[in-house]
């Protein structure tokens, strides 16, 4: 999947040595412009429109700002929110990513690997979460995290984002784990190795693509989250970005080219970090969403 | 689900010659061996974090739904006040709930009537020899890795009557600005217009890959027999293709039963409940005032909803697997 | 070092019998190949000594410990895999050193251990490397030298040479045999090729359906097969297996396939005529008669000449015979030719019971081990 989604050698295509004529060049690259023009005019409206003063945008909203008003952006990045928002994102989903890792490897391991009683059993229950919205559970969710006094913190948000997470993450490293050679273990095994061991020295080292996608995975869907932090945080210092975003649209909500600096500065890091990451983003996304 | 996965991906970076070794017993990397020690180690320190995480925040949850769904609950103290089954018979007297899954109701459609040709359509074109493709597919699945909160917000800018670029729009063509947002008999297309927007991108790879899977020779065979590009279309990319077409649909169905945050920054769920999805009702009436029993009722019809659609599912199209 | 003993070793896979009780003695030092065709329990023996597989019944001892329930790491052994199984994440030198990684040796000890190994195979320039990088034949020799580490008692082998193409393997087969006489360690191999445990083995044990056939040393085997399995299976081209019985002849007893053809029996072996018998004769015991007097004309079917020598496929009546010639053959098929075959080189046996009929009055029993209860 990594290097045969974006490689330009594809393609169920009439004429695959032949090059496409005048008249279906056109038709190609008119719609994939079409298109892509629907998909980038409204984000790059947004970024334009952090430029401009609020009058600019209501006579001009396409084209370029009639003064480039760096403020509105520098205001925003000279501010401490800005920032806090994204390390509170950014913690949320560094420790969902370890755990997720972490408690699904060593789960899917024992699935893979190791022959026991109920084993297809636990991997249809683990399985039966990716069936089911978080929402279903949303109200009795936060009843237990509020019972085990976990409102309001960061431990309150990654838990359940952990939980959900498992089905899918569990199910793709269990299917890489089965994979390894068998010989691989005998051999390990032969060499002085148990489970453990095999596991740290040789499933691990080998796993790194599969790591990376479920870490993707869990990175992404904890970075964009919503209704998690929304249920389970109170305080303003602890939002991710996200709800960060929605109460500063609330504040400014008229002031659009401040809502629409904000936004651009918020999505910037997960645009800059997708078109330096792609071929692994898309890879790891479809890979995970197509178990999901 | 997991044969769906192997469409996809097909790990096999760890054999160190090209083959995968015959295994002699099919699951287990090593046998029944009570040699091995370490056997109950690895079942004891390994499988309880995923178990007790999994359980205490996804199954039991969902079983507790069930049980609070039959309370008038406002999350104190223990559930007391049973109520049978009457928040249900509330949730469907609701004329917003109603609303709510009829609108889930039309998500599902759009997805599948329009994003999903329009993403079949989208990842042949891409799949050409020809120069920028690899641009392309980027740009349109850009919209996928941006959150859902993100793109509701861009899109209330969009739609905004006033500074937006409908209005100019509108304008320039010389009508009445409109305030689409704000109207209720179009706000709920609005917001089908920016799932697709979203999401058309993701299902476009989907189909790329799909296509990927797809023997190149088999159309060379076919123009040796002189098929038109429509033929070949027909007879060998459709039905090569429809697992990934199965793969596609489960996911707009999935996903569109859960969408809940892009519809908060562009509506809300408003004007007057007519953009409501069933988990904006959860939230709106649910989680904003802590009627427990009554958001969990929601929960359960809407648990309920996945559990028919995934097995209906499974009837339609795995029976052939 | 250490010797090995089998005591009525067997195995099921559920209720179904792989391994019907096998005894087998090796010596310290020795260097045993278990050969047999696929599915013969071969693998699955070598996979016990191993501790890969559990022990149903029966008793294995290794330098006289019983480690019918040691782990494999505690019966000092090492093993070189059919796939040569090395950690693909490791190099060469991390992948020969990982069992004393695992059992936490000084680094000192690593390092001389492997320059040791590296030494031995010839290894020392390729030990950065990683598995990929290296071909089959360098793969094999790495797998060989994980084992050399370990300085092990016994060294098990399962069909280490399958997956090298036909020159390497030949390559390969006479480096196992100096590695084995440099070593001088117990070591069981288990083969399916027996141009491999001809030309490796100081004892083969043949072995099918679960059972042991025979063993013997190579040239044993060859010389007096024990049974219809054995003669069949050692030997290339197979040995020709006629089936008939004794008539009286004109210069005493002979032998009369089911074909008609008639063929030489050797002298005193007190055969009656009447008897039925397999007539066995290995393809390069027949000759070509240089006279007219022959013992059997057969019709020539296909003739494939190698250079050293011919390869002919002949019938014999409804039989097929196979020879192997020096002579160069240049008759056409159809065409007759006229065979000797020197009775003293024949192998004969009971069609009952597929056993060997010896010179010394077919009183001999079967050298079979281990009959089933």
């Amino acid at each position: 999947m990594t290097d045969t989604t974006l490689s330009l050698k594809t393609g169920p295509a009439r004429g695959r040595r032949r090059r496409p004529g005048f008249v279906a060049m056109l038709y190609l690259y008119g719609s994939l412009f079409i298109v892509a023009a629907i998909v980038l005019v409204p984000l790059l409206t947004t970024a334009l429109g952090g430029f401009k003063t609020l009058g600019d945008l209501r006579v001009n909203p396409f084209g370029l700002p009639g003064e480039w008003q760096w403020s509105n952006y520098w205001d925003i990045l000279s501010g401490a929110r800005y920032w806090q928002m994204l390390g509170n994102s950014l913690l949320i989903a560094s420790m969902t990513v370890v755990l997720t890792v972490a408690v699904a490897a060593m789960a899917a391991f024992a699935l893979a690997h190791v022959r026991f009683f109920g084993s297809a059993f636990l991997m249809n229950y683990f399985l039966v979460g990716l069936m089911f919205p978080i929402a279903t559970a949303i109200l009795p969710l936060f009843i237990r995290i509020r019972d085990l006094g976990l409102l309001d913190t960061y431990l309150g948000v990654v838990l359940p984002q952990v939980a959900f997470g498992l089905g899918m993450a569990i199910l793709l490293f269990r299917n890489f784990f089965r994979n390894v050679p068998k010989e691989l273990f005998e051999a390990a095994l032969v060499d002085g190795s148990g489970y453990i061991r095999f596991f740290w020295f040789v499933t691990l080292p080998l796993s790194r693509p599969i790591l990376a996608t479920v870490a993707i995975v869990a990175f992404v869907n904890s970075w964009n989250n919503y209704i998690m932090p929304l249920i389970m945080l109170n305080s303003q210092d602890k939002y991710p970005w996200p709800l960060g975003i929605m109460i500063y649209q609330g504040e400014f909500s008229t002031d659009w080219q401040l809502v629409l600096a904000f936004i651009t500065l918020t999505i910037l890091p997960t645009v800059i970090v997708f078109f330096a990451a792609q071929k692994h983003i898309v890879a790891g996304l479809t890979a995970g969403a197509v178990k999901g | 689900m997991s044969d769906a996965a192997g469409i996809i991906e097909r790990p096999s970076p760890v054999a160190s010659r090209g083959r995968a070794p015959s295994r002699r017993r099919a699951g287990a990397v090593g046998g029944h061996h009570r040699n091995i020690g370490g056997v109950w180690p690895v079942l004891v320190l390994f499988l309880p974090p995923a178990l007790v995480l999994f359980t205490l925040f996804v199954i039991l949850p969902m079983g507790e739904a069930a049980w609070y769904s039959l309370f008038d609950w406002s999350g104190y103290g223990a559930p007391e006040d049973f109520v049978g089954l009457k928040n249900f018979e509330t949730l469907w007297r609701n004329g917003a709930f109603r609303t709510a899954l009829t609108n889930n109701g039309l998500i599902i459609l759009v997805s599948l009537a329009l994003q999903l040709p329009l993403a079949l359509w989208l990842a042949t074109l891409v799949s050409h020899r020809i120069p920028g493709t690899t641009a392309f597919r980027l740009v349109f699945f850009l919209p996928y890795v941006l959150a859902d909160v993100a793109a509701g917000l861009i899109w209330r800018f969009i739609y905004d009557g006033d500074y937006g670029l409908v209005a100019s729009l509108a304008s320039l063509v010389g009508i009445a600005t409109p305030y689409v947002l704000a109207d209720r008999d179009y706000a709920i297309y609005a917001v089908l217009a920016v799932v697709v927007w979203k999401y058309f991108g993701f299902h476009m790879m989907l189909f790329i890959a799909g296509l990927q899977s797809i023997d190149k020779s088999l159309y060379e065979a076919a123009d040796l027999d002189g098929a038109t590009p429509w033929q070949k279309f027909r007879t060998i990319t459709l039905p090569l293709l429809s697992p990934t077409i199965r793969l596609s649909v489960f996911f707009s169905v999935i996903g569109s039963l859960q969408l809940f945050d892009m519809i908060m920054p562009l509506t809300g769920g408003g004007p007057s409940n007519s953009t409501q999805t069933m988990v904006t009702f959860l939230y709106t009436y649910g989680v904003t005032r802590m009627k427990v029993g009554f958001g969990s009722a929601i929960g359960v019809v809407l648990f309920l909803i996945c559990v028919t659609l995934a097995f209906s599912y499974r009837r339609i199209f795995m029976r052939h697997d | 070092m250490a010797s090995i003993a089998l005591h009525d070793v067997r195995k099921f896979f559920g209720h179904h019998p792989v391994l019907h009780g096998i005894s087998l003695d090796i010596r310290d030092g020795e260097f045993v190949i278990l050969v047999g065709p696929s599915g013969c329990g071969k693998s699955t023996l070598l996979r016990m000594l191993a501790g890969l597989e559990d022990v149903s019944e029966g008793e294995i001892s290794i330098g006289g410990r019983v480690v019918n329930d040691m782990a494999p790491k505690e019966r000092d052994i090492a093993m070189v895999f059919q796939n040569y199984a090395l950690y693909p994440h490791m190099t060469v030198a991390e992948n020969m050193a990982f069992s004393l990684r695992l059992a936490g040796a000084p680094k000192a000890q690593k390092d001389a251990a492997v320059a040791r190994a590296a030494e031995i195979l010839g290894l020392a320039h390729l030990l950065d490397r990683y598995p990929r990088e290296l071909s089959g034949g360098q793969r094999q020799r790495v797998a060989m030298g994980r084992a050399i580490v370990r300085d092990p008692a016994v060294f098990l082998f399962d069909e280490p040479l399958s997956n090298l193409d036909a020159k390497l393997r030949v390559a390969m087969r006479t480096e196992i045999k100096a590695l084995h006489q440099r070593l001088k360690t117990t070591m069981v191999y288990v083969t399916h090729d027996q141009i491999e445990a001809m030309t490796m083995a100081d004892r083969i044990v043949v072995m099918n359906g679960g059972r042991v056939e025979q063993v013997g040393r190579p040239l044993d085997l060859y010389d007096k097969p024990a049974n219809l399995f054995v003669a069949a299976f050692i030997g290339s081209p197979a040995m020709n297996l006629l089936h008939g019985e004794a008539v009286a002849g004109p210069n005493g007893v002979a032998f009369r396939a089911k074909g008609g053809g008639v063929l030489p029996l050797p002298a005193g072996r007190g055969i009656q005529p009447g008897t039925p018998l397999v007539y066995g004769v290995r393809p390069e015991h027949i000759e070509l008669a240089a006279s007219a007097a022959c013992d059997a004309e057969a019709q020539i079917a296909v003739v494939e000449p190698t250079g050293s020598e011919t390869q002919v496929f002949m019938t014999l009546g409804p039989d097929s015979l196979v020879g192997v010639f020096r002579e160069r053959v240049a008759d056409e098929p159809g065409s007759r030719l006229r065979l000797r075959i020197d009775p003293a080189r024949i192998h004969l046996f009971e069609p009952a019971s597929g056993a060997r009929i010896d010179a010394a009055a077919a009183s001999t029993p079967p050298i079979r081990e281990a009959e089933p209860a």
